[in-house]
């Protein structure tokens, strides 16, 4: 169900994007074009201005040159947190989201009761947040941002804060909820593993700009822990050390609290 | 509750001790004081009295919300105002009651207008405080996951903000009217011909302890049934999705 109309255009679009905040250039003549159904990861280190690019495809930052083009009207977004209304239960938070977008009533029961199966979260709809994991409060808002049917899916390190156990159950299953639904995904990280795993394509980010990309070959279904997908890591943390050791500009130090040195590479995550 | 209870009844056996050490009418013990109460219960003179404390006590917590939620929700998102605002909220904070009082009555006069006024403006500080720090605790990551979703300016307000702020306007009702009381009484004494207040000094005056005990004994009881019956039976309804409810 749920499956987007294919579309011969790219479903995101960015043409020579810059973006400042005041004398910090955040991102420099950025150049992005994403196909339909494409699982695209972008992996930088912090300050790369990966989560601006983010959130200037969902629309939440503006104030930029260049143009950006979606192919959908809407785009559902995963933050690094849940951002779950504390005081509704996992199913009024789905509803909150169906309100706004004004999914009609008719699609409503439907839409839940897939994605939240899907999610493996049939018993919990009626749970509060603070009564749920973390791994489940997440799962909560994935499957919010589902339910509203988006045409692209934008994850900013949506694992980053989990413990790697509950990190690695989720990829997998966000990798098995993609090739059923077939969403557009840009997935924002800097834990390069994840990347390798998951992406159809891994955009390397440093200073505002994409410094390289790799194909990820490996066939899907792909399992966690195959071979071929470490050794795309290892390709991939080669490329972006060496992508992010290009520092020409480097921002002044402490000109922006974002701006951390140079995170190293964590293939467990969790950093910051 | 079982402790609470313990507690409770501990604390009038030492009344009672206490009432034993001493001379009749310098402390009377907790049954003297309850017959007294019940005595005038039923001579029907304190309700009338009570239920102007009561008014006046609504109507002055009424008035320190409608100063005091505005201030502080203004100083916890406009960091300008927040500087502006805040050495008056201290200062306000400072002068005592009784100052609010009397400059009430000479500038408005003896009536129910100027004891409304400086009941309301002595609690309204404290609220403001109260509000200010809630609004600080804001999590405006909320409104961009609401944004996120298409939610407008209303819907934001009502159903990501307001959420957010009800329970520290709910815990400023409670704290509010813990201070708005004692403030209450405090005015009646100086400036009103009735009201708890007013019979409190009224038998001060006679030296009547027991008297004195009776109406301590009432109000105070009165304040707990609405503090524990209500007040609190109401925020627990309405944030009861907060994995603790504090005290």
């Amino acid at each position: 169900m749920s499956e987007g109309k294919l579309k011969a255009l790219p479903a995101i679009s960015v043409v020579g994007l810059d973006k400042r905040f005041g004398d910090l250039s955040v991102l420099r003549e950025l150049n992005l074009s994403i196909a339909g159904h494409e699982f695209v990861c972008i992996l930088g280190p912090s300050g790369s201005g990966k989560s601006t690019l983010l959130n200037i495809i969902a629309g939440l930052e503006t104030g930029y040159t260049g143009t950006v083009t979606l192919g959908t009207q809407r785009v559902g977004y995963l933050f690094q947190e849940p951002r779950l209304l504390p005081w509704l239960t996992a199913e009024r938070n789905v509803d909150f989201a169906l309100d706004g977008c004004k999914v009609p009533a008719e699609r409503r029961r439907d839409l839940k009761d897939h994605y939240f199966a899907l999610a493996g979260l049939a018993d919990f709809r009626n749970y509060y947040p603070h009564q749920l994991s973390g791994g489940m409060r997440q799962r909560v808002a994935l499957v919010r941002s589902l339910c509203v049917e988006p045409g692209i899916l934008l994850m900013d390190e949506p694992f980053s804060g989990l413990d790697e156990l509950t990190a690695r159950r989720l990829r997998i299953d966000l990798l098995k909820i993609w090739l059923e639904t077939k969403k557009t995904i840009v997935f924002v990280t800097h834990n390069a593993y994840e990347a390798s795993y998951l992406a159809d394509r891994v955009l390397v980010m440093a200073q505002g700009r994409i410094r390289d990309e790799i194909a990820v070959q490996v066939p899907r279904p792909r399992d966690y822990d195959d071979p071929a997908v470490f050794d795309v890591n290892r390709d991939v943390v080669r490329r972006f050390l060496a992508a992010a050791d290009l520092s020409p500009e480097r921002p002044a130090e402490g000109a922006v609290s974002t701006f951390a040195p140079k995170s190293v590479l964590h293939s467990s995550g969790g950093v910051q | 509750m079982s402790l609470r209870l313990a507690s409770i009844a501990g604390a009038i056996a030492l009344w009672w001790l206490l009432s034993l050490a001493m001379p009749a009418n310098l402390l009377p013990g907790p049954l003297v004081a309850a017959v007294t109460l019940a005595k005038d219960l039923a001579e029907g003179d304190v309700l009338p009295h009570l239920a102007i404390t009561l008014l006046r006590v609504i109507g002055g917590l009424a008035l320190a919300m409608a100063i005091g939620v505005p201030i502080g929700i203004l100083m916890g998102i406009n960091q300008r105002a927040e500087k502006v605002l805040d050495i008056w909220v201290m200062v306000g904070l400072t002068v005592p009651s009784l100052c609010y009082a009397i400059i009430c009555f000479i500038l408005i006069g003896l009536n129910e207008a100027a004891t409304i006024v400086a009941i309301g403006l002595t609690a309204a500080p404290s609220i403001a405080i109260n509000l200010w720090e809630g609004v600080k605790t804001i999590d405006f990551k909320l409104v961009e996951m609401a944004r996120i979703f298409e939610a407008g300016r209303t819907r934001i307000l009502a159903r990501v903000l307001l959420p957010q702020v009800m329970p520290y306007v709910m815990a400023s009702v409670r704290m509010g009217l813990g201070i708005v009381w004692k403030i209450a009484v405090l005015v009646e004494l100086i400036g009103r011909p009735n009201g708890v207040g007013f019979k409190l000094f009224y038998w001060y005056q006679l030296a009547d302890m027991a008297q004195v005990l009776a109406w301590t004994l009432l109000f105070t009881l009165v304040m707990l049934f609405i503090e524990l019956g209500i007040l609190k039976q109401l925020e627990h309804r309405l944030f009861g999705w907060r994995p603790r409810v504090g005290l």
